[in-house]
């Protein structure tokens, strides 16, 4: 054998070797795909392209820094529509495409549907833009992450802040005639009996209602000192108001997180000074020490970036956590692991995006702070501090 | 019982009627005169709202420009759609044109949503927010001063409808379309008359709708309670238009108030049920009568 040719065979076995190892690296740093069904049209769109943007930016943020313990983070949406049936079609597409660790699902009908599958499965983790109640119950839903605190906890919040103003408040809670809109009655019934508030309304309006009038009179004759307002966006909660100021009710009203986005409230007009809501991110706007997150939200886009942006973008930040967790404890990524490494977040610094460190209780984050309405700076200003529910 | 309250809620119900009327009057229209059930037309509608937010916000013209303006335009939009969607199928099966007008309100939606995006929005406030008060019963004044544009364009066109010339073409075509022809009358162009007039009815009532329960690309649902009351009056009838408007409006809000916001769809679909179990062409349509 010459020289040339025991080069030749040393060369291709290091070759080989190099081939194998490499490809052996290469498998263990596969992609983690989050998948997701996006309602980018559709009545949800105002949040669904807000949502979209957020993972869009915390999955490149996360690459940037090295991925997910050096794994690349692969975001892989579909618009749905949001329509039930354009979800489960879009969720069957992804997941016979990819290897999917993380879901982002986009309704509570959607969240239930599928969550039987994502159990059968066995792989993966869904969050969503679904805060509903009945889903922070990690019995009944084990792979399921709300991104922050369920509707009965949001409502909780702002009674909280109401029985600290003013106790044995009278309140009222108006909400829209939809399953996203009954979602907190009885929790927020209860809430307020332990409170020692008065909860003496609760009007339902029926969907693509127009004239509230009739509900108006309603609060007239009840005069609550408070009234939260949860299933809406924007419509119908100005035309209320409008309403009471005209008759002279001194009544304040709140929001839960889907109304109250700034841009939102600003849409109100003059008449959404002092307007109450919850939320449990910080604004795009917030000004807070030690915030790098936010700055590189700033940073990334200069004009302002909504609630929907915020909620994405956390959604996608915990996910990655939780993965992180379960890969750290050397664990397979299975939704049970991923789950567990969710609830293994404790005092978690969100870098801003959350004013306080933040914790995984159950299915969700129950934190949350109440913000008011300044119609000279035309923005939602805190008006408590941050808020931590049991 | 409050008697006061009692007629609060009339008054409020007499309010919402009369805007489900306009909105049905066009319905009617377009019916009565080319035999099409427009689907789209809560899209149509929905289409005049955000046309009034692009002449009254985007390019912030006075109101009182922007409304006329907003009606020529949409009229315009119903002409072109007479003209290019809905004249080539004239002949066609009438399941056909319906699911044509379907499709038409999703193409409405997607135009609204790449103009104007996805936010639901406020149009700008130009009703007078002073409470009214008939008595002691307190009337919103959107929905009052609604009401009163309501009557009066449903007066007007009553009146037009039977002493215009154009008018009685559109009556005479509706009536029968081989007749009409026969004595003159422009049949097509009569078509587009009456999409144009429709349009321009549609523009007054999402104008009006859109004040006070603001606007959205979903807005067209509204016109799913529209098709109720045009069923109930009689889906030829401008009379059962107003009438059942009225009626709807009436129950509805009745029912929100003394049984619960989650009531008022069942009360509507239940005497929509009713009606169409004992007057299947409405209560005040046509009951055609086939001789074999």
């Amino acid at each position: 054998m010459t020289i040339s040719k025991i080069a030749k065979h040393v060369t291709g076995a290091l070759l080989s070797v190099g081939l194998i190892s490499g490809a052996a690296q290469a498998s263990d740093k596969k992609d983690i795909v989050f998948g997701g069904s996006i309602p980018l049209t559709g009545v949800f769109a105002f949040a669904g392209v807000g949502i979209h943007a957020g993972i869009t930016d915390a999955v490149k943020i996360i690459n940037d820094e090295g991925g997910i313990e050096g794994h690349k983070l692969v975001y892989v949406p579909e618009d749905t529509a949001y329509k039930v049936d354009a979800s489960v079609a879009a969720f069957n597409k992804i997941t016979s495409q990819h290897d999917v660790n993380l879901y982002y699902g986009d309704s509570t009908a959607f969240s239930k549907t599928i969550s039987p599958e994502i159990n059968r499965l066995g792989k993966m983790v869904m969050t969503g833009a679904s805060f509903a109640s009945e889903l922070d119950d990690p019995e009944k839903f084990p792979n399921i992450f709300i991104p922050g605190p369920s509707y009965t906890d949001m409502t909780g919040i702002l009674l909280n802040h109401i029985a600290k103003e003013k106790p044995g408040a009278k309140v009222g809670l108006v909400h829209s005639e939809t399953e996203f809109g009954r979602d907190p009655v009885e929790g927020a019934k209860a809430t307020a009996k332990e409170l020692g508030l008065d909860m003496n309304l609760i009007i339902s309006t029926a969907p693509g209602g127009v004239d509230v009038s009739t509900e108006v009179l309603k609060i007239r004759r009840a005069r609550p000192d408070y009234v939260i307002f949860h299933g809406y966006v924007l419509a119908p909660i100005p035309e209320f108001m409008t309403q009471a100021r005209a008759m002279g009710l001194k009544t304040k009203f709140m929001g839960t997180f889907w109304s109250t986005d700034n841009s939102m409230v600003s849409k109100m007009g003059e008449v959404a000074d002092g307007f109450l809501g919850v939320m449990p991110y910080n604004y795009y706007y917030s000004e807070q020490e030690n915030a790098p997150m936010l700055d590189k939200i700033r940073s990334m886009r200069d004009t302002y970036q909504s609630n929907a942006y915020m909620q994405g973008f956390f959604s996608t930040m915990m996910m990655a956590e939780g993965t992180r967790n379960a890969l750290k404890a050397g664990k397979e990524l299975t939704g049970a692991n991923i789950k567990a490494g969710l609830q293994e977040i404790k005092d978690f610094d969100t870098g801003g995006v959350i004013g306080v460190p933040v914790s995984v209780k159950g299915n969700s984050v129950p934190v949350g702070r109440v913000y008011r309405y300044d119609l000279s700076k035309k923005q939602m200003v805190p008006a408590s501090d941050w808020i931590l529910l049991d | 019982m409050d008697w006061l309250f009692f007629s609060e809620i009339g008054l409020a119900g007499i309010g919402t009627g009369g805007l489900y009327a306009v909105a049905g009057l066009a319905f009617v229209l377009i019916y009565k005169a080319t035999r099409v059930v427009n689907m789209a037309m809560g899209e149509l509608l929905m289409a005049g709202a955000y046309i009034f937010i692009g002449f009254s916000a985007g390019l912030a013209l006075p109101v009182w420009i922007s409304i006329p303006l907003t009606i020529l335009a949409t009229g315009l939009l119903g002409g072109v759609i007479e003209r290019t969607i809905i004249r080539p199928m004239l002949g066609e099966n009438a399941i056909s044109i319906f699911m044509v007008t379907i499709g038409l309100g999703s193409v409405l939606v997607g135009l609204v949503e790449i103009f104007w995006g996805a936010d639901p929005h406020r149009l700008v406030d130009f009703i007078p927010s002073d409470p009214i008060f008939i008595g002691e019963a307190y009337l919103s004044p959107k929905v009052g001063y609604g009401f009163a544009v309501a009557a009066v364009i449903i007066g007007l066109f009553l009146v037009v409808f039977r002493t215009w010339r154009g008018g009685v073409a559109l009556r005479a075509t509706a009536g029968d379309q081989a007749a009409a022809y026969s004595m003159g009358i422009n049949v097509p162009k009569v078509f587009s008359l009456v999409w144009v007039i429709a349009a321009m009815i549609a523009a007054i009532g999402g104008i009006l709708v859109g004040s006070i329960g603001g606007v959205s690309p979903s807005m067209g649902v509204y016109g799913l309670s529209v098709l109720v009351v045009v069923i109930i009056g009689g889906l030829d009838s401008l009379l059962g238009a107003l009438i059942a408007g009225i009626f709807v409006g009436l129950i509805e809000t009745y029912a929100g108030a003394y049984l619960g916001g989650e009531y008022k769809m069942l009360a509507t679909f239940s005497l929509l049920v009713l009606i169409l179990v004992v007057r299947p062409y409405g209560l005040f349509g046509t009951h055609e009568i086939e001789r074999l």
